[in-house]
């Protein structure tokens, strides 16, 4: 029967097998008004090659997660209180700061939902593409803005040699967005964390920034962790997905499963609430209520209020992940009855 | 353009709203103290529909092409710079402050933002009443605080929240507050800009049932502008497609997500992600080049034959109007209008 993944399964496999692997991951922000329990014990990895989406609505902790592995968090408020972040085996929390920088700015980069705020408005891109070569290779003047060039032309940006001179304000959202993806390739990561990067884009711009991520995964073999609230931006991109809600991931699976049979109730309820551009409409299936607050999380577990399996012992037992299947584990005490329901 | 849009109107059986041309240009203008108009952002270009009573019709396009300013326009929230809209038998473009007060009460507008649209210092009560002090007649003062309390009861919020401020409230709440307010004075036309587009999945597909419930209810109509295809096509019973400023294709529900013929729409429809990942190998996918064009110096001819797969030098020379060319059944603003029926999945 049902076994519990997290503990059990890391005993036997070696976590230096993983690109990177995060563990019991947990962040709690102490504000003024209480302590916010953004991410909460938090478990994935992601392998070379491999494109792993974090889903998830506002307030899911799907970003601090991100920030927490970048290094990025705000501390304070932000703290992590408990967990590992392992990048090929070792863990980057227990890492000497300039070790830990090394790691982080070098083999992690991250992209970001807002490009034009992400950029420095009073230097040029090629300037600020420059940097990198400039500061982590010593790269003089020309050489610099050679490897500016040499940027803009992977990510596709027309015109690149004649435009390494221009500011950001004068390219548009999708080029500016090319920039900052040619900005976190400057260093060869391994990693790339895109955080909801096609959100703030048209609908045309977002195929082209999502073809253009793909093919530079083929190229690199790099592994993405995309984070999106979008379930067809998954759909089309992602091998594996995590499904977070209150700071915890309630599903994890690979994509074609989910999407035929999902085992959590929430991912359920997702896949049945969104119009589709393929399909006439008919009466969408709501989800009721609002995600719960973060300072006063309810007891059990966290989407009993919103649900339609909810018994007796949902509103006491946490639910553990539990394995559905090899690489495949739902946070639901009636996870086979919501896999039977389909 | 046909020129049966031309004549007079005011006979029953009319469309609700009937825009005939619009245009809305912000001139562009250099120097502080001699201003010198040099040139005009060409927002609303020749735009021309109809909404019938009850009926949704969707604006989608990106950003840029112009549907937010032609909904604005509507309430003339934007003055137009030429064009009438007939409502009810009145041109709005036409009409007086006084007169545009009254045609008011029957075009409402939900915004997209529900943090910036609520008054933070006003009580969900007295945001569902203002529009009572200022058309007194319409609820009787007696009245106003069950009424109100109803109308919140209809939006699925509990009565008590009268007494309560915006920031009490989620998201999803406070657009239900919004929605409460449009409803105050009995429309008959409801312009949602991206009503669902800040708000959380979990959350959209409240917000759009409670529309179309209510839609049913009171036969409203809806202007419904969104850049989320999936949305719109849920909502909709027409729609319309803009690029820079122009309506480059209107029709059916059906007509555009089935059998679109303008190559702009097949690129649009083509890149919207479809939540299954099944065959997404397979699924063809039209991209486009480049960026959108300066909207203050459009392309010659057809505006969209810098970025259109399909473009030929006739599409340089001449402007296409937006007509039905070939039998498909709606007018579609490309001189080579064909369904393709490889788009999307």
């Amino acid at each position: 029967m049902s076994t519990l993944l997290p503990q059990a399964d890391r005993a036997d496999v070696p976590p230096a097998a993983h690109l990177l692997a995060v563990e019991d991951l947990t962040v709690e922000f102490r504000t003024r008004r209480g302590v916010v329990h953004a991410v909460n014990g938090v478990d994935f990895h992601l392998d070379e090659r491999e494109t792993l989406a974090i889903l998830g609505e506002s307030g899911s902790g799907k970003s601090v997660t991100a920030q927490a592995i970048m290094g990025i968090l705000d501390t304070p408020p932000g703290f992590i209180t408990r967990g590992a972040i392992r990048y090929r085996g070792t863990d980057v929390l227990t890492l000497r700061e300039e070790d830990r920088r090394k790691v982080r700015g070098q083999k992690i980069a991250m992209i970001f939902q807002d490009a034009l705020s992400a950029l420095n408005p009073v230097f040029s891109v090629g300037w600020q593409l420059g940097e990198m070569a400039r500061v982590h290779r010593g790269a003089s003047r020309s050489e610099a803005k050679r490897a500016a060039i040499e940027l803009m032309e992977r990510v596709r940006i027309p015109n690149a040699a004649q435009r390494v001179g221009a500011y950001p304000h004068e390219f548009s959202g999708g080029m500016r967005q090319r920039i900052m993806i040619a900005m976190a390739l400057a260093l060869n990561p391994d990693i790339l964390i895109a955080d909801e990067p096609t959100t703030a884009l048209d609908v045309t711009v977002q195929a082209q920034i999502m073809q253009l991520l793909a093919g530079l995964q083929d190229e690199t073999g790099m592994g993405l962790i995309l984070i999106t609230h979008d379930l067809g931006v998954v759909a089309d991109v992602a091998d594996r997905i995590a499904v977070m809600y209150a700071g915890k991931i309630v599903e994890n699976a690979r994509v074609h499963d989910i999407y035929a049979r999902p085992a959590h109730p929430y991912s359920e309820g997702l896949l049945a609430s969104i119009p589709r551009v393929d399909q006439r409409g008919g009466k969408l299936e709501a989800i009721r209520g609002a995600p719960p607050s973060l300072i006063d999380l309810p007891p059990g577990c966290s989407f009993h209020p919103r649900c339609d399996y909810r018994r007796d012992n949902c509103t006491r037992d946490v639910p553990p992940l539990y394995e559905v299947s090899a690489d495949r584990g739902s946070a639901c005490h009636y996870w086979q009855e919501v896999l039977g329901a389909q | 353009m046909p020129s049966d849009l031309n004549r007079e109107p005011r006979t029953p059986g009319e469309p609700l709203l009937r825009v005939e041309h619009l245009v809305k240009h912000f001139p562009l203008t250099q120097g502080i103290i001699f201003k010198r108009t040099i040139g005009a952002v060409q927002a609303v270009d020749d735009v021309s529909f109809e909404l019938r009573r009850g009926e949704t019709l969707g604006l989608v396009g990106e950003s840029g092409c112009g549907k937010t300013t032609t909904a604005k326009t509507l309430l003339r929230l934007e003055e137009p710079t030429s064009g009438a809209a007939y409502f009810n038998g009145q041109d709005i473009f036409r009409l007086s402050r006084g007169e545009l007060r009254t045609a008011r009460r029957k075009i409402q507008i939900i915004f997209q933002d529900p943090y910036a649209s609520l008054n933070p210092r006003m009580t969900i009560g007295d945001i569902i009443t203002e529009a009572w002090e200022i058309h007194p007649d319409v609820v009787p003062r007696a009245e106003r605080s069950d009424r109100a309390r109803d109308l919140l009861e209809r939006v699925g919020l509990p009565g008590e929240s009268l007494n309560r401020y915006p920031h009490q409230f989620s998201g999803g709440q406070r657009q239900r507050v919004g929605i409460a307010r449009a409803l105050t004075l009995n429309p008959d036309l409801i312009i949602c800009d991206e009503p669902v587009s800040a708000l959380d999945v979990s959350v959209q597909a409240q917000v759009i049932n409670l529309l179309e419930e209510i839609q049913d209810e009171f036969g409203i109509a809806y202007i419904f502008v969104a850049h989320d295809l999936s949305v719109v096509r849920h909502i909709s019973d027409r729609v319309a497609v803009m690029y820079l400023g122009r309506i480059v294709e209107i029709g059916d529900e059906d007509d555009i997500y089935e059998k679109a013929t303008h190559p702009y729409t097949q690129a649009l429809l083509s890149a919207v992600p479809v939540p299954n990942p099944e065959g997404r190998e397979h699924r063809t996918r039209i991209m486009l080049e480049g960026d959108l064009p300066n909207p203050a110096d459009p392309p010659s001819g057809c505006r969209f034959r810098t970025r259109c797969f399909k473009a030929q030098e006739k599409c340089a020379e001449e402007d296409p109007a937006l007509i039905d060319r070939s039998g498909h059944g709606h007018p579609s603003a490309c001189h080579f209008p064909e369904v393709l029926l490889s788009v999307g999945s």
